[in-house]
């Protein structure tokens, strides 16, 4: 039995920012809201994205390519689990999880070349409070975003679904002042995107953009296979039967190919079903070879980014 | 039933809101002696770059009185932060209440679609209280209403997950001024700039602030112009008269309240 | 507390955690175990309404027919209903209407269930998610029917939402821990209603409901303060003098007559999905209906699936 932490104390725990990330408060001097952010790449002239997911894995999954290939490009790249994850296994369950997919996404932050944070919240209870609202805004606004990802509020996983609307009911207020005076406002609403699902009603997933991560699917996969206790282990719904003796390499080897087929098909689903929004950016010719993809829709709550605004933020696409 | 006085209560989320989307309706309504209350569910104490809280929540308060008095009807603001509206059963409570009190017949309000969580939540607290106005032992202090009241929308540009449908619009050319001289009322939001602005939007000199005083008016102007986004339902109302039509606003039928007929509905509204 | 007394605490927690073998490591604590299903071949439907009268009303049909193939049926009333009458409420109404659905649910060959949940105020919570979590899983459902998130009134929609929220939880194994998981996420069904925004009703499933029209219309008698008296909206005048045996006849034919156009208006609307299920020639002579559409949050049965949960179709 383990002591019980904090809250606060086990938020630092999980916390993977670097100490450099820490937030600076008690900048406002009286009257006046603390000082305006710097924005848009600070002195860098780099980009910075934040993604938010529900639990330690769904970043990674939904975004984990784009997240390589933006940290490749040496901008700065945020997943927030808005959950520590602490139901999302078999067998293993509270604190020694939320700490084991702590670890996880850690590990993925080091092969995506990305940083990784889980809010201290119990997997499966994330409610729509304005404590949470606040949370959330303030963490936009201490990475400084110019784009923000998160959920659409139509999934089967009410975590999935309550994420994608907290992330809406911060988009806009970030860039007000006196909303969370502690924390310095952004001047610009940043472009904010929902990753994508297959959820239909009331209205579909749009693929406004689609971006091809051929050239990162190796980091991807190797991020899938660092979240062992999710995938390897079968996460919530898995069981003993999943898991091989760990002193059997064959059978370890085996179960990790089997694995990595699943995703790699997987992941080569959205290339399928967004052959016509790859082409746009590629070219159809190019986009015929792509294998792997991801996608994303534009959030109306969000600056809308012009043609040449989405290319700056995903300057990936070949010159045309 | 056009003959007879209409109550009508618009929800918006801000000190501002209500004015934005059914000013000329409102007046137009006004003016014919039918009965208009507008409130803001939040004070709009967040809303603005250098003033916050009660100080701000007052101001824009008295910008809402004055806004009453250019419109000819009631303009008020609740006691709610700013950017902290959630739908909460006390909240619901209140929108009954208000609603009854007001005997309304017609009720506007915010869709819930919308980029502000503010104006989404006001639209989901009205969509709380259609229905529930009607039942006696609920809020069982206030009087419920013997029918439904017609809920509406107002018009957003929203697309995702549907985009506005505008059941019917309004003509406001002959009253376009007496919005504008509302939005020029609404100091801290306009002509200041509201929460997004800085300091040195508003010009020190005489001169400057005029043309400041303009540029805003200017661009409200524009904004209001919606006779070319509504033609359409304009011309359902208007006929061939809808060609010239410069200025409107256009409302929905929300599923949740009274289901007028098109004929009813026609003469609900003023021309 | 004192110190010995704490870690006498501490240790006996310890003790507590701890297998037989004395090892407390996390993966060696026991699994929760998985519902144990019962073994009579028979299907499990459990139907949340707000109201004690809604799930009556959509799927009332339906569950007669369930229940005649010896099928397991339960009805929920997610609140009490306890202003839903133009002249008592509270406790008093709560217990009439509780009483209601007890009578109905003899009629219909079901179970049910009343929360105590004032009417008008269903919140979307935790707690109310982990309640409807604990009553899926508690009876095992296969199937689970609920209202769309669109709708006229917030009870309707906040169980639409609610049962949403718990539609995949019920298989989380630490969600809820203290009740046994389901292995497989039911499938989910929303009841048929009117509403256009932001999206209509999609009817992916019909079922005619003639044979069972009888039971259903004395289903709705026996919700006497509802329909009868009128329910929330009702007024006195609506009401006979109940010595007045020509009038109260007179009423009662008046709501059954209502109902009927009401059930009769779905067969007419969901005629093409009726006949997916029936065929054209069946399906025309089809006089009263329910329709279902599939949710996308429970398990997609797939069409040989369908005609196992409905086991009614002939075709």
């Amino acid at each position: 039995m383990a002591f019980r932490l904090s809250p606060l104390a086990l938020l630092l725990l999980v916390s993977c920012a670097t100490p450099s990330s820490a937030p600076s408060r008690g900048g406002a001097t009286e009257g006046k809201p603390a000082p305006v952010a710097r924005m848009d790449g600070e002195q860098d002239g780099k980009l910075r994205i934040i993604a938010f997911g529900a639990h330690p894995d769904d970043c990674e999954w939904a975004e984990g390519g784009v997240g390589a290939k933006w940290a490749a490009l040496g901008h700065h790249v945020k997943f927030v689990s808005c959950t520590n994850g602490d139901i999302g296994h078999w067998g293993m369950a509270g604190g020694p999880l939320a700490k084991r997919r702590a670890a996880e996404i850690k590990k993925c932050g080091e092969i995506l070349g990305t940083e990784a944070l889980a809010l201290d919240i119990h997997d499966g209870e994330l409610m729509v409070t304005m404590e949470n609202r606040r949370t959330i805004c303030r963490l936009i606004r201490e990475w400084k975003a110019d784009l923000v990802i998160s959920h659409r509020p139509n999934d089967y996983h009410p975590d999935h679904r309550y994420v994608g609307v907290l992330v809406m009911d911060a988009a806009y207020m970030v860039t007000v002042p006196f909303f969370c005076p502690d924390t310095p406002h952004l001047t610009k609403n940043p472009v904010f995107l929902f990753s994508e699902d297959e959820f239909r009603r009331p209205n579909p997933f749009t693929p406004d953009i689609a971006v091809s991560v051929d050239d990162v699917i190796e980091k991807k996969l190797a991020a899938m296979e660092a979240l062992e206790s999710q995938f390897y282990e079968g996460g919530c719904n898995g069981g003993p039967h999943l898991v091989p003796d760990p002193k059997d390499p064959a059978a370890v080897a085996a179960r990790k190919k089997q694995v990595r087929g699943e995703f790699e098909e997987y992941f080569s689903g959205p290339t399928t079903r967004h052959r016509g929004a790859l082409g746009k950016y590629y070219g159809a010719e190019a986009a015929g070879k792509v294998r792997f993809a991801e996608a994303f829709e534009i959030c109306e709550y969000g600056r809308r980014p012009t043609p040449e605004e989405i290319l700056k933020l995903f300057p990936f696409f070949p010159a045309k | 039933m056009a003959s007879e006085k209409l109550r009508v209560i618009v929800f918006g989320a801000h000190p501002d809101d209500c004015e934005y989307v059914a000013a000329g309706t409102g007046a137009k309504w006004a003016a014919k002696g039918h009965a208009v209350k507008f409130v803001a569910l939040t004070n709009g104490d967040v809303g603005h770059f250098a003033m916050a809280g009660g100080p701000l929540a007052r101001r824009r308060a008295k910008e809402l009185a004055a806004c009453g008095k250019i419109l000819g009807l009631t303009s008020v603001s609740l006691d709610n932060h700013d950017g902290e509206l959630m739908p909460t059963l006390e909240n619901r409570k209140t929108v009954v209440r208000l609603i009854r009190d007001w005997r309304a017949d017609i009720v506007i309000s915010h869709r819930p679609n919308d980029y502000h969580p503010d104006h989404r939540y006001t639209g989901v607290l009205v969509q709380d209280a259609a229905y529930m106005v009607t039942v006696p032992f609920f809020c069982s202090d206030t009087p419920h209403l013997a029918a439904n009241p017609l809920f509406l929308y107002c018009d957003d540009k929203f697309q995702k997950p549907a985009p506005f449908s505008p059941d019917i619009a309004v003509a406001i050319d002959d009253v376009v001024e007496k919005k504008l001289d509302c939005f020029e009322a609404l100091e801290s939001q306009f002509y200041e700039g509201g929460c997004n602005a800085t300091a040195d939007l508003v010009p020190s000199d005489a001169a400057g602030k005029a043309a400041r005083r303009k540029q805003v008016r200017d661009r409200m102007r524009g904004e209001f112009a919606r006779g070319e986004r509504f033609r359409k339902a304009l011309e359902k109302r208007y006929g061939k008269k809808a060609a010239k039509v410069e200025y409107a606003e256009a409302f929905e039928v929300c599923e949740y309240g009274r289901q007028p007929s098109a004929e009813e509905l026609d003469k609900l509204f003023p021309l | 507390m004192s110190r010995i007394a704490w870690s006498l605490g501490l240790w006996m927690a310890l003790a507590g955690c701890a297998t037989s073998t004395g090892d407390v490591s996390p993966m060696k604590a026991p699994l929760p175990a998985p519902a144990q299903l019962p073994q009579d071949g028979k299907l499990r439907i459990i139907a949340f309404g707000a109201h004690p009268d809604d799930c009556e009303l959509r799927e009332g049909g339906a569950a007669v027919k369930w229940a005649a193939l010896g099928h397991h049926v339960k009805f929920v009333s997610c609140t009490n209903g306890d202003i839903g009458h133009w002249n008592m409420a509270g406790g008093p109404l709560a217990m009439r209407r509780a009483a209601e659905v007890k009578q109905t649910s003899k009629l219909l060959g079901i179970s049910h269930e009343v929360l105590d949940i004032h009417d008008g105020e269903l919140m979307v919570t935790m707690e109310n998610r982990r309640t409807i979590c604990r009553l899926i899983r508690e009876w095992k459902a296969d199937l689970v029917i609920s209202h769309r998130p669109n709708d006229y009134h917030p009870d309707h929609r906040y169980v639409g939402v609610l049962v949403m929220d718990a539609a995949y939880m019920v298989t989380v194994p630490f969600f809820c821990p203290d009740t046994p998981y389901l292995t497989k996420n039911p499938v989910f069904l929303f009841s048929e209603d009117a509403f256009q925004r932001p999206n209509p009703f999609t009817p992916d499933i019909a079922v005619a409901i003639d044979d069972v029209i009888e039971k259903k219309l004395a289903a709705v008698e026996a919700l006497h303060s509802q329909f009868f008296e009128g329910g929330a909206n009702g007024h006195a005048g609506l009401v006979p003098d109940p010595n007045d045996a020509e009038k109260v006849a007179a009423r009662k034919k008046v709501v059954r007559e209502n109902f009927s156009k009401r059930f009769a208006a779905t067969a007419t609307k969901h005629r093409a999905a009726l006949e997916a299920y029936y065929g054209k020639d069946e399906a025309a002579k089809v006089g009263f209906a329910e329709a279902f559409e599939i949710c996308e949050y429970g398990r997609r049965p797939a069409p040989d699936e369908i005609r196992k949960l409905f086991p009614f179709y002939t075709k």
